[in-house]
């Protein structure tokens, strides 16, 4: 760079970028004069005036003058921006403009190419490449390494980083032998047995998770939990094996497009399934399903290419060139996969199904077993049964025929004659041939029916009313009100005997029906209560009928025709009316009123006639009332019922519809209003695809990890770094773009990208190197030096020290305290939390119910992950809702923190356990606090120190000699499943509290 | 507060504290944020312009009381009463619940649900509110809120982080972030909930990607009033005492060694919160108001009820809590209405107008804003049949009313209006943007210029929106 020349990437881009480029950038709706300043071309000749910048020469540069000026009608940008131009800034785009006004293209578009190695002045202490790129910032500031850090230190560093947990006692004497003989092949042993450990995947599936917006539960309203955690041991299981980045990424994107996929492959799609889901019941599911779609894009450009695609959801992006054309030919690679939520079934109900696909996983070897000996008991039963069953054949002969024979007495049904209908809502009725009335014009809200009927039959032993579907009704009926609900309500049902011009009352008994809807029983016609009454919802369409048995049958004496009344009252409103009744009579009543209407149709057919499926139903009957079959019957049904209770579990996962969607741009972002319609593709500036005849995800998953894809290897790797020194080498790791942060060390982030794809996107690999570094390795006292040229160690003058993660902060705790369980994967788990803290409304609530088994003491990557209330104590270390893909947490210092460490009963619990530990693993008295500096923080104690933890100790134990009560009383928390091993309760008691400091110390949730 | 800080780290320490983070900011915020966050958003006192309030009482109906039974009567819409309601008010994409034609469904006549030109003002304010009536005169109704969002979950998040789904910070964060706190022993943003937790879950009082010192705190009526508060079983408060000030020792040691600022901020973090030990019992203590404020409130102590949170709500921002946001659940009046609102309202009404009475005496009302919200309004159709009795209102986002007490805003003023069926808004239309706007801009912040730096850009609560609504400012 020629001196004085200001540079374009670090210097004039941001400036044009902050002020100019919302007006003036690669946005052309908002363009403003038609003028472009984020490209050469459109600053030298866009606009009204053919271009603002002429260069080389400031003096006729449009830009210039108007930058300048005083007249605030013309000054740019306008005071209405709110945005002001320093002089200074003012001053560099002039002498940018003056020097010819070079444009460079950012460098995060550009593939990046292995930088050469530099050369430094003290090249001792460069150990790896990376030592040199740092070491060559520093020389320039005049700066060093600082000087290793102990070798205690540094394996707590590997430990926590690598793993996630603290070094172990032996772990730290062996590691300190090894680095006395051989430091290098000590750090690199030492770095090898972490990078191998079955832990590593669960400290850097956290991170990965918080990408992934991974959690339990739906989000939204009723957030109900739902299946995801296969997935979450898919991301551990794959960080052990240490999967190739690129295949981790194809996987994940597209696993269940590749040929032949195998269930991991397909659980791996579990990552796009993770996003939120709304199930309130006034969404659109179309609404729900494009906004879960631009989810996926978003959190895709924010994983994978560290770009903000979202700006252009709605518009062209104001900074960087991507433009709606690029964001939904992105949207097109998700677009094909199908609806998640339906509307409801129930129509009354406030949430939507949820209806997205789901994965059966295989059973447990615990599930199959059960299964077996399930199934043998039922095997078992069932040849009981049979020997039951022919030991009682001739029983069942005997109660079929007789049962006919009753049937065949009872005769058919006669249809009554109406000889007058009236009613008192004003309807028009007409008599059908089939002997039925069909009530038709006015639909009234309340009317009464009373139907006058001839006979001639000689013997009237039962009554049937039947309400008839007829198309002429709406909705086939059979009431008269609305097509969607032709429903009546009946309130009564009285008979009445016509003698000698006075009605008789017939006292009617027995009901029953075709179907009664729940609360409208048909017995309701015959109580003589006005409130209840016979109705038929939902089972709208079909006829119903009610039969009813006369206390005492009717002989009629002499030949003739007798008359029967009846009156229906029907007053629910709405039209709830019957349309077309029909009533009939016959002369004999049911034998065995205990029989099933349905069985009764059943024995009037001749035994002869029977269809299979009609013996069936008899025998079916018979056997359940018979109380021997019956009890071997409850068996199976109890056997079966827990046999089908085993249930593979599931997996939320992305499956491709066969029919494509057509895509289209959508306007303003409303999926209500498409645009034109585009076709997958990728981002215009990025290198294009190679083949894209298919257009999906696993196009695109191939495509995001192509070696020349400029922004996939550094996006990465700056995330690893960040993770390991607190920041990016792009401090903004979400945004690679020309908003962001230029890099500390370019050529270092671009060496690391060409690194990991040439090592086959090896991520242990990248890992090692860096932890192989001196500039890791370096010791994290801040000096005065430091504080005044590298304060925010942007130069990585020393080793950062930051408060760890809310997962890796209780993790330690529990590996500190003895109680951290290392089981790994499956279902998640619910330690204890305060109670009340999951209450929301909707239907399906999840209820928290503390473990009180190993389970509490699991690692936080297994814990469950509700998005309206997550973990409280991780939320109060910054821990995510997992509503959104988090790229990095932020890390707070707050009192709440403290409170926590301090009161939480899980670290309650965790100060207990350790302050038995440490009483239990003590050589001696005297080696009991140097011990416990050991567990919490790997170091030795200062004298300092030890007097003190001795000063909180001493007072401790001569309180509690004094007061054995109150040590009682500590001790018998009732929040406490851990059962201490130690025997004196007053040394556990004073332990206590000084294992309850250490966990606090600033040094212990630290990574230094 | 702390003993000993080398130079060095004094400096380290000032560099990332700074204007515009307030007192309780003692936090370190991660690379050029820092730089930003510590210079601040905002100008040397903290403000852009002079503030009407300091302090903000945010009372959220959940689920969306009935404006129209309320605060918009319409004579019009009680005359057409069991009418077919105009065909283009039947549109399904903006209806929740209602699938068939509905019919309109107007205020009931009798006196119970009349209205009342109240004080001298003479706002016309529903009989269901009888308090409220008592200090009209302190209201200004907007009579024209109209929101995005008609399902629950995203309107609340709309209305309150002015984006309908999660991942944004809630006004009270934006507040506190851009206010700070003025109680270096409390939050400087607390919520108080009665009921359910609402649909939005935390995010409705979330940091979303500001730092999360500015997230709300729940203060809860059950158990610990804040998460972990008290001591474990069996510990003295000697004993606490003695464990804080062993770990102040010996962080203060690592302090002298390693000279990291964040060191300090921790020990001065842990003396806050043993503070708050003793201070937030205290203040969630009202046994010790005297009878004239319970009864003018309505609070029973040791109940969890609406009205003690009011009161409560009194408390905190007595002792300078920025930002109080009270959620109340069972506003979503599907069926039912005319029975299910006096039964809320009677929970309300009276604790409120005492709030608001309250602050007026004691001299605060005049620079504590008293907000009431809900995400959205409710349809002037009937949901769920002609039966009156048994009638609900479902969604509506088109038009509501929301109200402003104290803080400068213009007393006993009405602003906007609706058509005379209080579907849509026949003039002056106020955005839930330009409603956030307007609040911030009666504390003394520019909406526009109240931003926050993440992924490569300058986010706002109002997006690229917002208005503020002079004519409701005194």
């Amino acid at each position: 760079m020629a001196e004085g020349v200001p540079d374009f990437s670090s210097e004039i881009r941001p400036i044009l970028a902050e002020n100019c480029f919302h007006c003036h950038g690669p946005d052309e709706q908002a363009r403003k004069a038609k003028l472009r300043l984020d490209t050469f071309q459109g600053a030298t000749t866009s606009g009204d005036l053919g271009g603002a910048i002429t260069p080389g020469n400031a003096g006729e540069s449009e830009l210039v003058h108007r930058i300048f000026t005083e007249d605030a009608d013309e000054l740019m940008p306008p005071p209405s921006s709110k945005r002001k131009l320093t002089s200074q800034q003012k001053q560099l785009l002039k002498d940018w403009i003056a020097s010819g006004a070079k444009y460079e293209d950012h460098w995060a578009w550009l593939t990046p190419t292995r930088p050469d190695v530099p050369v430094v002045r003290s090249a001792e202490k460069v150990s790896t490449p990376i030592d040199a790129f740092v070491l060559r910032r520093l020389e320039e500031n005049n700066l060093d390494f600082s000087p290793p850090t102990t070798a205690d230190i540094l394996l707590r560093r590997l430990s926590l980083d690598l793993i996630g947990l603290p070094p172990t006692p032996d772990e730290l004497d062996q590691f300190e032998r090894h680095y006395r003989e051989d430091r290098i092949a000590a750090v690199e042993a030492a770095a090898d047995r972490l990078l191998a450990s079955p832990h590593f995947g669960e400290r850097w599936a956290r991170p990965w998770l918080d990408l992934a917006r991974y959690a339990d539960s739906n989000g939204f309203q009723a957030d109900q939990l739902r299946p995801s955690w296969a997935f979450r041991d898919w991301v551990i299981r794959a960080l052990n094996a240490n999967m190739p980045y690129d295949q981790f990424t194809i996987e994940q994107l597209a696993g269940d497009l590749l040929p032949d996929s195998s269930l991991e492959q397909k659980i791996a799609t579990g990552f796009h399934r993770t996003v939120t889901c709304n199930v309130e019941a006034g969404v659109s599911p179309e609404g729900n399903r494009v906004n879960q779609v631009v989810d996926r894009v978003n959190t895709t450009g924010t994983v994978w290419l560290g770009v903000t695609l979202e700006c252009a959801q709605c518009h062209d992006h104001k900074y960087d060139p991507f433009t709606m054309t690029d964001y939904y030919g992105i949207f097109d690679f998700f677009n094909h996969t199908p609806l998640e939520v339906q509307l409801p079934s129930n129509k009354t109900d406030v949430s939507h199904d949820f209806i997205g696909p789901y994965l059966d996983l295989p059973l447990t070897p615990e599930q199959q077993q059960l299964a077996k000996d399930l199934d043998s008991q039922i095997s078992i039963l069932q040849q009981n049964r049979e020997t039951a069953l022919k030991a009682q054949e001739e029983d069942y002969l005997a109660w079929e025929r007789l049962s006919s024979e009753s049937a065949a007495r009872q005769g058919s049904w006669e249809v009554l004659q109406i000889a007058g209908f009236t009613s008192t809502g004003g309807e028009n009725h007409e008599i059908l041939k089939d002997g039925s009335v069909l009530l038709s014009g006015t639909v009234p809200k309340t009317t009464t029916y009373t139907v006058e009927t001839t006979t001639t039959l000689s013997r009237i032993a039962q009554l049937k009313l039947e309400a008839l579907a007829n198309p002429g009704l709406p909705g086939r009926g059979p009431g008269r009100g609305d097509k969607q609900r032709p429903n009546f309500v009946l309130k009564e049902f009285t008979a009445a005997l016509r003698k000698d011009g006075s009605d008789l009352p017939v006292r009617l008994h027995q009901p029953r029906a075709s179907f009664s809807q729940r609360s409208w029983d048909v017995a309701g016609l015959i109580d003589g209560k006005p409130a209840t009454g016979w109705a038929i919802n939902p089972q709208f369409g079909k006829s119903h009928w009610a039969v009813f048995d006369l206390v005492k049958p009717i002989d009629i004496k002499r030949a003739g025709t007798t008359t029967l009344v009846f009156t229906l009252p029907q007053d629910w409103g709405q039209g709830r009316v019957i349309g077309n009744l029909r009533l009939s009579a016959r002369s004999e009543a049911s034998k065995d009123p205990s029989l099933p209407a349905n069985l009764l149709a059943v024995l009037e057919t001749p035994s002869g006639k029977r269809s299979k499926d009609q013996k069936k139903k008899l025998r079916d009957h018979f056997e359940k009332s018979n109380p021997s079959l019956k009890k071997i019957d409850d068996g199976i049904a109890r056997l079966k019922k827990q046999r089908d209770a085993i249930k593979p579990s599931q997996s939320l996962v992305m499956i491709e519809m066969k029919e494509r969607r057509k895509t289209h741009i959508l306007k303003r972002g409303n999926f209500l209003n498409p645009d034109a319609q585009v076709t997958a593709n990728t981002p215009a500036l990025l290198p294009g695809m190679k083949n894209k005849a298919s257009g999906n995800r696993l196009d695109l998953a191939r495509w995001l990890v192509r070696n020349d894809n400029p922004l996939t290897a550094r996006v990465a790797v700056n995330r690893w770094w960040a993770e390991l020194f607190s920041n990016g080498i792009v401090a903004t790791l979400e945004d690679f773009g020309t908003q962001s942060e230029p890099p500390t060390h370019p050529d270092l982030l671009d060496w690391l990208a060409v690194e990991l794809v040439e090592s086959g996107w090896d991520m242990k690999h990248l890992l090692k190197i860096i932890v192989l570094s001196n500039a890791y390795q370096q010791s994290s006292r801040i000096t005065a030096v430091h504080a005044e040229k590298d304060p925010r160690n942007l130069l990585l003058s020393r080793a950062p020290r930051f408060r760890m993660d809310a997962e890796r902060l209780r993790d330690n705790a529990l590996a500190i305290s003895g109680l951290l369980s290392s089981r790994m994967f499956g279902k998640p788990v619910m330690p204890y939390q305060p109670p009340g803290l999951w209450r929301q409304t909707g239907r399906n609530e999840p209820k928290w119910e503390e473990q009180k088994d190993e389970n509490r003491w699991r690692r936080g990557i297994y814990i469950v992950y509700r998005r309206a209330a997550p973990y409280p104590s991780m939320v109060n270390f910054d821990a995510p809702d997992r509503a959104a893909c988090t790229v990095r947490r932020a890390r707070t210092n707050t009192p709440s923190q403290a409170l926590t460490m301090l009161n939480d009963p899980a670290y309650v619990e965790m100060a207990l356990a350790l302050s038995d530990r440490i009483l239990i693993e003590s050589e001696s008295p005297n080696a009991r606090i140097p011990y416990a500096f050991r567990l919490t923080v790997a170091r030795q104690p200062s004298p300092r120190e030890v007097t003190i933890v001795n000063k909180l100790l001493t007072d401790r134990l001569s309180y509690f000699k004094d007061n054995p009560g109150s040590a009682e009383q500590l001790l018998s928390n009732p929040q406490f499943v851990y059962k201490p091993g130690h025997s004196s309760k007053i040394e556990l008691a004073a332990w206590f509290f000084v294992a309850n400091a250490l966990l606090n110390l600033d040094e212990t949730i630290t990574r230094n | 507060m702390i003993s000993s800080i080398p130079e060095h780290t004094r400096r380290l320490f000032l560099q990332r504290t700074g204007y515009g983070l307030g007192a309780a900011a003692l936090t370190s915020l991660m690379n050029q944020d820092a730089a930003r966050a510590a210079s601040g958003p905002l100008n040397k006192l903290g403000l852009h312009h002079a503030p009407r309030a300091k302090r903000v009482i945010y009372i959220h109906l959940v689920g969306s009381p009935s404006h129209l039974d309320l605060f918009d009567l319409k004579p019009e819409l009680q005359k057409r009463t069991g009418q077919l309601c105009p065909d283009e008010f039947f549109d399904l994409t903006k209806l929740a619940f209602i699938r068939e034609q509905p019919t309109l469904l107007g205020t009931p006549k009798d006196d119970k649900y009349a209205f009342r030109n109240c004080g001298q003002s003479g706002l016309p304010l529903s009989n269901l509110l009888p308090h409220l009536q008592g200090v009209a005169d302190e209201l200004c109704l907007l009579k024209t809120l109209h929101t995005d969002q008609f399902n629950h979950a995203p309107a609340q998040m709309f209305a309150l982080t002015g984006f309908e789904r999660f991942g944004r910070p809630s006004i009270g964060s934006w507040v506190s972030y851009g206010l700070g706190s003025e109680n270096k022993n409390l939050p400087g943003f607390v919520v108080l909930i009665t009921g359910t937790v609402l649909g939005a879950g935390n995010s409705a009082f979330g940091s979303g990607f500001l730092p999360t010192i500015h997230q709300g705190v729940e203060f809860r009526s059950k158990g610990d009033p804040v998460l972990y508060l008290s001591n474990p079983k069996g510990v003295s408060d000697a004993e606490r005492k003695q464990v804080v000030d062993t770990i102040k020792e010996l962080n203060q040691v690592a302090l002298d060694d390693v000279s990291d600022p964040e060191i300090a901020t921790r020990i001065s973090q842990y003396e806050m919160a043993y503070r708050m030990q003793t201070s937030v019992p205290e203040l969630m203590d009202i046994q010790g108001e005297p009878n004239r404020i319970h009864e003018m409130y309505g609070t029973q102590p040791g109940k969890t009820s609406f009205a003690n949170n009011c009161l409560l709500a009194r408390r905190l921002v007595e002792r300078g809590v920025r930002f109080v946001q009270l959620f109340d659940q069972g506003w979503d009046h599907h069926g039912s209405v005319f029975n299910n609102l006096p039964n809320k309202t009677r929970q309300v009404d009276k604790p409120i107008a005492a709030l608001i009475r309250d602050l007026r005496e004691r001299g605060l009302l005049e620079d504590t804003l008293v907000i009431w919200n809900a995400e959205f309004g409710r349809t002037p159709m009937a949901q769920g049949g002609r039966d009156v009795k048994k009638a609900g209102r479902d969604h509506h986002k088109d038009a509501y009313t929301v109200w402003m007490a104290g803080g400068g805003t213009r007393p006993g003023h009405t602003y906007g209006e609706t058509d005379e069926l209080g579907y849509n808004i026949a003039r002056d239309p106020v955005h839930v943007h330009d409603f956030n706007a307007t609040i911030l801009h009666l504390l003394g912040m520019d909406h526009e210029q109240l931003t926050f730096r993440y992924q490569g850009r300058q986010f706002r609560l109002t997006d690229v929106h917002g208005r503020v609504v002079q004519d409701v400012i005194g």
